[in-house]
């Protein structure tokens, strides 16, 4: 873990700013799919709106930054926030669905915050979109880039650092108990509707702080960016790496990303390959790149509680 | 002391040779031009629904700098097209820029054909000072305000709208209605229409909606025809566009109806409405010549599209990548064989080719306008046949 520490903290030193662009996405991609796990995978919630609501935090960014001029120190915040409130708020409805039922709910949402984008002329700016220029990081880096990226990392670590401590707290176990068994869950005192609210509230917090960071990356919030495919892709990673693990979001985020712009080269096998790829993790390797690590390497365990150091 | 005298002789000549040499060797250093080549960046989809109208838009620019290089090349160097998908999104079309200008090292990048992966596209190509000629995305603020490196060889969005305008009331009609999608593509074109209706001082008698998946119309044409417009300005695919006009005439309705560039194969609009008649009073319009235009300007490239990739139906996404591609090698060939990447973009700022082989006008530069492309052609079906009958030259 610490030579990919060091290789990341370093890259902006060796890599050209196509190398530290995916890097970068690779990075903002990890802090997406850890939410989205957090939800599907250990909440047991197939829920599809976490596309539509990185778009809200995208968009609330853009918005606070350019039309209301906030600086992007409060704007990255103030979008994740606003993503969070959309998350519970769209909870609400759907903590009284569960399975295909909460799949539709969810996917109606992403459809209708899509038309938002496209429809609310006077705040997303519709089919445009909004346009924002380069984040200036003042004295803390030398360009928008280097800031940006050194920022995605600060964010990704804490993310990573936050969700693996969350996953074996009380919160974590309860999270789990409701995927397991709602009426078990239940019969234990776990609050159904507090800890499904939570979970939504803290994979939307992620996904609008993502958002921000992509905002400022791509320099422009459309609509096409949030459509189904950003649904299907952030699904994709959840599932190749690994449902219900945080370091299977990790390889799933930073695997898909890096077949993508490794697949370039052969332009139309491009989507071959990568469909290709999702469907042999779901035929042969039901568990993600994370079944083969268990298999593999002795003593790997995610486990959902606080180990006692040994004395 | 002799011995030191020779050496510093040789220090001296071996310092003179360097020195001389330096300049040359900073000649030879233009990023993406050697001796023999100059290396030129593609940015356009080739993946997904899409990928038929960015792939044949480079296949018809390739055609022309093969032509090119099988005559020789220009002064000297062949030119080397390299093609990165941008996927027609703006989170793809940023590494793919980022590719072709840090890893692919291009001289410069000629392609771009969805205008929001473009806008995303822009400023990495700014900062790079990479000059960019543009062949097909269609958003007027890529080159507005003009940027010294940035330039367009095709229509601006608003252009094609207010082209659409103009010509139903060049063919007498009073009262004019849309019909649009209301998605990405179609409300890039809907609100600059509704711009050319102000702009004349009118308003469209109805606004009708429909989905590009639609393939009933028949409501939407019952309004169109109680509202009493005697014209209708379609923002539609083509599917749509078929329910539309089928429906319409089976109403016994028949209004002028003018289409935009999504359908640029009225034959295959035919085709799809399965009615004949259905089409007698429909033009739609394009930025290029006809694709079964019999001149021998249009069947070289026909031909030459063929031998270069038998794959190919030709089609007028060619032809854009043609009448592009003729631009460029004219500001190549005008630009002299000591390249450098801001004595290109001065010379794109005052290229013009008169008559482009497939165009339907002139593509021409100035150093303050470098929305280069202004006209387009208006075909209809006659006798089974989709013929030209008629131009707009815009002057802004």
């Amino acid at each position: 873990m610490a030579v990919g520490l060091v290789f990341l903290a370093t890259l902006p030193f060796h890599a050209n700013p196509y190398l530290l662009f995916v890097g970068n996405l690779a990075m903002l991609y990890i802090v997406l799919t850890v939410g989205l796990n957090l939800l599907i995978g250990y909440t047991g919630m197939l829920a599809f709106q976490n596309a539509a609501l990185f778009g809200v935090g995208a968009y609330g960014c853009a918005v606070l930054r350019v039309t209301l001029g906030l600086p992007y120190w409060l704007s990255l915040p103030a979008g994740g926030l606003i993503a969070m409130i959309v998350g519970v708020l769209v909870a609400l409805p759907a903590l009284r669905l569960t399975g295909l039922y909460l799949a539709l709910a969810t996917v109606a949402f992403a459809q209708f915050t899509l038309w938002v984008f496209l429809h609310w002329y006077s705040v997303t700016g519709g089919p445009a979109g909004i346009q924002m220029h380069p984040v200036d990081f003042g004295v803390l880096a030398s360009t928008a880039e280097y800031g940006l990226y050194y920022l995605t990392m600060a964010i990704m670590l804490a993310v990573v650092a936050l969700t693996w401590n969350l996953v074996r707290s009380r919160i974590g176990r309860a999270f789990v108990a409701i995927r397991e068994s709602e009426v078990a869950a239940e019969a234990l005192a776990i609050d159904l509707t507090r800890y499904k609210t939570i979970a939504y509230a803290i994979s939307a917090l992620y996904a609008g702080v993502a958002g921000g960071l992509f905002a400022a990356m791509l320099g422009i919030v459309v609509p096409e960016s949030y459509d189904l495919f950003q649904v299907i892709a952030q699904f994709a990673m959840v599932v190749v790496g690994g449902i219900g693990s945080v370091w299977g979001a990790v390889i799933g985020a930073v695997g898909l990303i890096w077949v993508q712009e490794a697949l370039r080269a052969f332009k139309e096998f491009q989507e071959i390959a990568f469909g290709g790829m999702i469907l042999l993790t779901v035929l042969f390797l039901r568990g993600g790149a994370m079944s083969l690590i268990k298999r593999h390497i002795k003593g790997w365990d995610e486990p959902l509680r606080r180990i006692p150091r040994k004395r | 002391m002799m011995r030191m005298g020779i050496r510093t002789l040789k220090s001296a000549a071996l310092a003179l040779a360097v020195a001389f040499a330096a300049p040359q060797a900073m000649a030879q250093e233009v990023i993406g031009v050697t001796d023999d080549e100059i290396l030129i960046g593609a940015l356009g989809v080739l993946t997904g629904p899409l990928f038929r109208n960015g792939k044949t838009i480079y296949d018809g620019v390739e055609t022309v700098y093969n032509e090119v290089n099988a005559a020789g090349g220009i002064h000297g160097r062949k030119l080397r097209y390299v093609r990165e998908d941008d996927v027609c999104k703006p989170d793809q079309a940023v590494p793919a820029v980022k590719k072709l200008i840090y890893d692919h090292k291009v001289f410069l990048i000629h392609g771009g054909g969805c205008s929001n992966a473009s806008l995303a596209a822009k400023p990495e190509i700014e900062k790079a000072g990479v000059p960019w000629v543009i062949t097909a995305s269609t958003a007027p603020q890529l080159t507005d305000p003009v940027n010294p490196m940035i330039f367009t060889t095709m229509l601006a969005g608003w252009m094609e709208t207010a082209g659409q305008l103009q010509r139903v009331i060049d063919l007498g009609a009073k009262k004019i209605a849309i019909v649009a999608q209301h998605d990405a593509w179609g409300e890039s074109r809907y609100t600059p229409l509704l711009d050319a209706f102000k702009a004349k001082g009118m308003e469209p008698v109805a606004d009708e909606e429909l989905s590009p998946e639609a393939t009933d119309a028949t409501p939407v044409a019952l309004q169109l025809q109680a509202a009493g417009a005697d014209a209708i300005i379609t923002v539609l695919f083509p599917k749509a566009a078929a329910a539309l006009l089928r429906d319409m005439y089976k109403i016994g309705y028949k209004p002028i109806v003018v289409g935009g560039s999504a359908i640029g194969d009225i034959k295959g609009l035919n085709d799809a409405i399965g009615i004949d008649g259905a089409l007698a009073k429909f033009q739609s319009l394009f930025p290029t010549k006809s694709p079964l235009d019999p001149s021998e300007d249009v069947q070289k490239w026909k031909a030459a599209v063929a031998k270069y990739y038998p794959d190919d139906e030709f089609m007028v996404w060619h032809m854009f990548g043609i009448a592009s591609g003729q631009f460029m090698v004219k500001a190549l060939e005008d630009a002299g064989r000591d390249l450098t990447r801001e004595k290109i973009a001065k010379v794109l700022a005052t290229t013009s080719v008169p008559d482009p082989d497939t165009y339907a006008g002139p593509i021409a530069c100035t150093p303050e306008d470098h929305q280069c492309y202004k006209s387009m052609a208006w075909f209809a079906l006659k006798d089974g046949e989709q013929v030209q009958v008629g131009e707009t030259h815009l002057s802004q």
